[in-house]
């Protein structure tokens, strides 16, 4: 075999020529070559090995649908399963062909070839199924090991970004259909939005000769004035290199840009856009896909799709081979044996399946004119040759097999409508007896399909389907003329399968390339039971593949159809789903990777935060320091430990901005506050805070926080960081839904306030270096009320209370004052051992205290009774959420986990959180029979003030246990530590601390 | 005010401005207090926006308007606006000023540009000139008030950094 230069009538000439490497070896091509048809020119046949059988495949179509040539881009960390028919080159691009061990020529893997018989249909469901222990130790890892056809990409950056529309139209392929739906949107009030997946327009005006003017102007030309016009018109835009990919609800769109087609991956720019559309109407012209015939050995390098091996010659130049042979059912090959002619080449046979009264006149006129071997009413059996293909057997009429010598066969066994885009966004397709294939019938949403897209295959009624099918949208009408030599109709006779005469273990009829599924697989599912269309595919894996099938599902349908004796339409067809071709998985996540992962949230003090060493969680999307680390050295562990200590001696300062906050106003405030949270409001006097529960419906502690009273008819209520939002849009449904008739409005202020909690022994001292004015004593100062101090040009609002159970207050101010009031704390405060603390700090001084963490020490089903929090409940209260569920059977029940102090009796022990608390001293290494374990730790630290662990947990009637010793199940050791049951204060329970 | 970036076709700039969320019911009432105070009359339609070369005034939802003052305002003077209305108990009125970032984005380009970040329709026949919306720009929750061949943005100052770096990133990429 041997490629030719086409530079006639082609879109890549000659003129530039680019050095490329394949499998390490150095290779030219020209620019604007892909991969594949670069290959071709340079005469190699097998780009790559099949995914079960390891069968030399080469390169089978011309485009998006190829099941064959897909190879490995090294240049592009190591991009894998790129299709080389897509794929441009340019100067320097390493290629990698797949699936394959030592090298392609000889490939270890082919052993399966020679073993085929044992990987029949359903071999996955059938094997592995011991002994014992194989699967994890020997099956797993070798089918891990042999799966899939390229390596996976070494981990790189992504670019890729994605771009948002919102239009009126949306035109689905830029070929003749496309770009004349488009022209007639020319200047109109529509936008419209064109979506091609070529980097040029003209889609099939590019790869044949079959239409030969459009308005009296040659197709190519037609094309450049069009499209300029197009440009020139401000209401369209047309995306090149753009592959619709997934057609959502309400005409949702979603397509693939390229950005880097024929080009190394720049530095600096998006390697690919995924662009996610909104539109109106979506106008489907994105034509037809070729399919194949099944025929013993049809999947052998030299075998090509007849519309792809002139989409080569026409759209990059290259005749594949001079003299190839066409095997076809239908009159489409009529223009690829026409433009053969036309260049001075000369099939060697043309094999036709339909007799000779059905085929064209001018068919037979240039295989006699031109003396090319005619065999009508005839097939191709099958085919031969090492690892090429170099013998080809022809069934002729009389039923006689011919052989002849070839390396190039093109076939063709009809034409599908490209139905994929349609049926996702929930069309329904129709089976066609004249075309036999599926046809869009009745659009789900505001689709419309045109030319081959909507199984229109008459040249002649392009104009009159496109100005019927838009008149909607009431704009001009084309009158364009369309001249064409070619057949004016589809004309097909069934073929899916020729009669294979030899059989052995290398011999193969395929149905789906990609996935090595055979015909005699289709039977052996059937015969198995499989008869359903879906379950068949899931069987076979036919159709399975990242082609999806596009060039054979139809021909499995047939195949099947013939082995049910049913009607295509019976059997029906599987469900294409999205994407139409495989994604990059950089493409789906876009920026929303690494530092853009999840937006974050910062407080205004964070950057101090960070010059002072703080170690940072996630709290929601919040940063928030987890501790302060004195220096490198210094563990977690050490560092919780001398905070505490340290806030214990002295005082710490925690940034406590991220708290959530909101503002509740209206001449029902009052009744609102009681009716959302547990506690009692109304004796509460102005200008004084309370701990306050919120539940769920079902009564379960939902979240928690400090409400501030300043008048009846206003109130400012924190809750926990992570709760913040919710307990808003909770507030605001029922203030909205459930009492509109309470005058009352919400406003979240989290964001205006940055807030600092600060604790221990000398916070008194710090607070009055600090605001001079205020006078801090126990009896101007009491706990748990609050006071609005001028501060600069702002005021700020001062809290005391304790997340610690030391002397403590919160002093919240407008976050443009924040950080320089957090520097002033410690200008005033360092001298007198003011710390920064964070996070897992406060947690180990509230466990010391017994204050629990929403969350932490509640998981959603803990009430406040199973806290001993009865106190918080206003029991003259009229109503409030959850009220009623705590008198439910379940909830007020003895024996409900309820929360208690643990110590461990040899106080030197660990206790871990997340343990079981059970009765046995040890845990059996074989265990038989379940243990009943009691309930579980749910904070534990060890406390640097006490010198040991203390722990909180929850456990089955809990209360009744004080005093009682138990076992805490241990990470590393079927030995159980024992515990005594304690409540859960373990410090400072008189609040001496606290009230100091 | 600050340049975040200005090439061809887009500016964007981070500006001081205050802000006031206001929620009340009685809309009589309550315009009569906000013409007081700043001279502009509260919009009725949900969505629109009223404004002058010193204030905005947008209408968020039912009962929720959202007043920003342009131009350097004396902080003292927005704290008694929210004093004024708040004295109304069946007014809420919180100072959104320093809780709030604001980004003035102009330039031919700026919906391309935008719509790099959100999926949002600006297109001006979806999105007229003195209406806002609440939606997603990069992942957070943004106002977005529509001037004269301007936007102003608003989001939560904690997403400060996180967003002008999106902002940053969508116009290098």
């Amino acid at each position: 075999m041997t490629a030719l230069n086409n530079n006639k009538n082609s879109c890549v000439t000659d003129s530039n020529k680019v050095s490329f490497i394949f499998d390490g070896k150095k290779y030219f091509g020209f620019d604007g070559d892909t991969v594949a048809s670069a290959l071709l020119r340079n005469n190699i046949k097998i780009v790559g090995r099949s995914f079960k059988y390891h069968r030399p495949r080469g390169i089978y179509t011309c485009g998006i649908e190829e099941p064959n040539a897909l190879v490995q881009i090294l240049s592009e960390k190591d991009e894998p399963n790129t299709r080389a028919t897509v794929k441009r080159i340019y100067s320097g691009i390493k290629i990698r062909s797949q699936n394959r061990w030592p090298s392609l020529e000889n490939d270890f893997g082919y052993i399966n070839n020679l073993l085929s018989p044992l990987f029949s249909a359903g071999f996955y469901y059938k094997t592995f199924m011991g002994p014992k222990g194989f699967w994890k130790n020997i099956y797993e890892p070798l089918i891990r090991k042999s799966a899939g056809l390229g390596k996976p990409p070494k981990e790189f950056r992504s670019k890729s970004i994605h771009n948002h529309h919102n239009v009126d139209i949306v035109i689905v392929g830029a070929g003749l259909n496309g770009l004349l739906a488009t022209s007639k949107f020319i200047d109109t009030d529509y936008d419209v939005l064109v979506l091609e997946q070529d980097n040029i327009l003209g889609g099939s005006l590019n790869s044949s000769q079959k239409i030969k003017t459009i308005d009296n102007l040659d197709a190519r030309v037609w094309i450049k004035k069009t499209e300029d016009l197009i440009k020139k018109s401000k209401n369209i835009k047309i995306l090149k290199n753009t592959l619709a990919t997934s057609y959502n609800q309400i005409n949702h769109i979603i397509a693939l840009e390229d950005n880097s087609v024929g080009k190394p991956l720049a530095s600096h720019k998006p390697e690919l856009i995924l662009h996610k559309i909104r539109t109106k109407h979506t106008i489907l012209s994105n034509g037809h896909i070729e399919r194949l015939i099944s025929f013993r050995n049809n999947d052998l390098p030299g075998i090509m799709l007849a519309g792809s091996f002139e989409k080569y010659i026409f759209r990059y130049g290259v005749i594949p081979e001079a003299e190839p042979i066409i095997f076809t059912n239908n009159s489409s090959t009529f223009s690829l044996l026409k433009s053969l002619i036309d260049l001075g080449c000369k099939p060697k046979a043309y094999v036709d399946v339909r007799d000779e009264s059905s085929i064209e006149k001018k068919t037979k006129t240039i295989l006699e004119t031109n003396k090319i071997p005619f065999y009508f009413s005839s097939e191709i059996e099958g085919c031969d040759g090492n690892k090429k293909l170099e013998t080809i057997s022809i069934r002729n009429k009389e039923k006689q097999i011919e052989k002849i010598s070839g390396t190039m066969l093109c076939i063709s066994g009809g034409i599908n409508p490209d139905v994929h885009l349609f049926t996702q966004s929930k069309g329904l397709i129709k089976w066609d007896e004249k075309y036999l294939t599926f046809k869009p019938e009745t659009a789900f949403q505001n689709t419309i399909t045109i030319g081959s897209a909507n199984g229109n295959f008459n040249f002649k009624r392009i104009i009159e389907e496109i100005n019927e099918k838009l008149s909607l949208f009431n704009i001009k009408e084309l009158k364009i003329d369309l001249e064409s030599d070619c057949p004016e109709d589809l004309n097909i006779t069934e073929l899916w399968e020729t009669n294979n005469e030899k059989k052995s273990f290398w011999s193969k009829s395929f149905i789906d390339i990609q996935n090595d599924v055979t015909t005699k697989d289709l039977h052996q599912a059937v015969s198995e039971g499989f008869d359903r269309i879906e379950h068949l595919k899931r069987f076979t894996t036919n159709s399975m593949g990242t082609d999806q099938g596009k060039i054979s599902s139809i021909n499995s349908l047939g195949i099947v159809s013939k082995i049910l004796k049913k009607n295509i339409s019976e059997v029906g067809t599987t469900i294409y789903r999205p994407p139409y071709a495989p994604l990059s998985f950089s493409a789906i996540a876009g920026r929303s990777t690494y530092e853009f992962y999840d937006p974050t949230r910062k407080t205004s003090i964070h950057s101090w935060h960070v010059k002072n060493r703080a170690i940072f969680e996630d709290v929601g999307q919040w940063k928030r320091p987890w501790y302060f680390k004195k220096n490198d050295k210094e563990t977690m562990y050490e560092a919780v430990q001398r905070e505490s200590k340290e806030l214990r001696n002295a005082a710490g300062i925690l940034d406590g901005s991220t708290l959530g906050k909101i503002e509740i106003k209206g001449n029902d405030a009052l009744e609102f506050v009681n009716l959302i949270y547990t506690n009692a409001f109304t004796k509460m006097k102005p200008m004084t805070a309370r701990y306050a529960l919120m539940l769920g419906e079902d009564g379960m502690i939902k979240d928690d926080g400090i409400v501030c009273k300043i008048s009846d008819q206003h109130f400012i209520a924190t809750t926990t960081t992570g709760g913040a939002a919710k307990v808003l849009s909770d507030m605001e449904e029922y203030a909205q839904t459930e009492w509109p008739h309470l005058n009352v409005h919400l406003n979240s202020i989290t964001e205006q306030f940055s807030t600092f909690n600060i604790s221990g022994p000398k916070s008194r001292a710090i607070m009055r270096k600090v605001f001079s004015d205020v006078d801090f004593s126990n009896d101007k100062f009491p706990f748990m009320t609050f006071k609005n101090v001028n501060y600069l040009d702002t005021q700020v609002r001062i809290l005391r209370a304790s997340f610690t159970g030391e002397l403590g207050y919160e002093v919240y101010i407008a976050p443009k004052y924040g950080l320089e009031l957090w520097e002033k704390f410690f200008r005033y405060g360092e001298n007198l051992g003011l710390i920064p603390y964070g996070t897992e700090t406060m947690h180990l001084l509230r466990a010391e205290k017994g204050y629990i963490v929403v969350g932490q020490d509640t998981d959603g089903t803990v009430t406040p009774l199973d806290l001993n929090l009865n106190w918080m409940i206003g029991k003259n209260k009229k109503d409030f959420i959850g009220k009623r569920s705590l008198s439910r059977s379940d909830t007020s029940r003895k024996g409900r986990k309820q929360l208690v102090g643990i110590l461990a009796v040899d106080k030197s022990k660990i206790i871990e959180e997340g343990q079981h608390v059970v009765k046995s001293s040890s845990i059996p290494s074989k265990i038989k029979s379940p243990i009943k374990y009691l309930g579980h730790i749910t904070s534990s630290y060890h406390s640097p003030t006490l010198n040991y662990y203390v722990a909180m947990a929850m456990i089955e009637g809990g209360n009744d246990l004080i005093g009682k010793k138990f076992y805490v199940t241990q990470n590393r050791s079927l030995e159980n530590i024992s515990v005594e049951i304690v409540k859960p204060v373990f410090l400072d329970p008189e609040n001496k601390r606290l009230l100091s | 005010m600050k340049e975040i970036f200005s090439i061809s076709g887009i500016d964007i700039f981070q500006r001081d401005f205050n802000q006031i969320m206001i929620r009340g019911n009685e809309h009589e009432k309550l315009n009569q207090i906000i013409n007081k105070g700043v001279s502009l009359n509260l919009p009725n339609e949900n969505l629109k926006i009223v404004n002058n070369d010193n204030i905005l005034i947008a209408k968020h939802s039912f009962d929720q308007w959202n007043l920003i003052y342009f131009n350097d305002q004396n902080y003292r003077d927005v704290l008694k606006l929210v004093s004024n209305l708040n004295s109304n108990n069946q007014v809420l009125a919180s100072d959104y000023s320093y809780g709030q970032v604001y980004f003035d984005i102009s330039g031919e380009k700026k919906n391309y540009y935008l719509n790099k970040l959100t999926h949002f329709d600006l297109r001006l026949k979806k999105f007229p000139v003195n209406t806002m919306a609440q939606t997603l720009i990069a992942r957070i929750d943004c106002s977005i008030y529509h001037l004269k061949e301007k936007y102003i943005i608003t989001c939560n100052k904690s997403f400060e950094d996180y967003f002008t770096q999106r902002l940053a990133d969508s116009i290098n990429l």
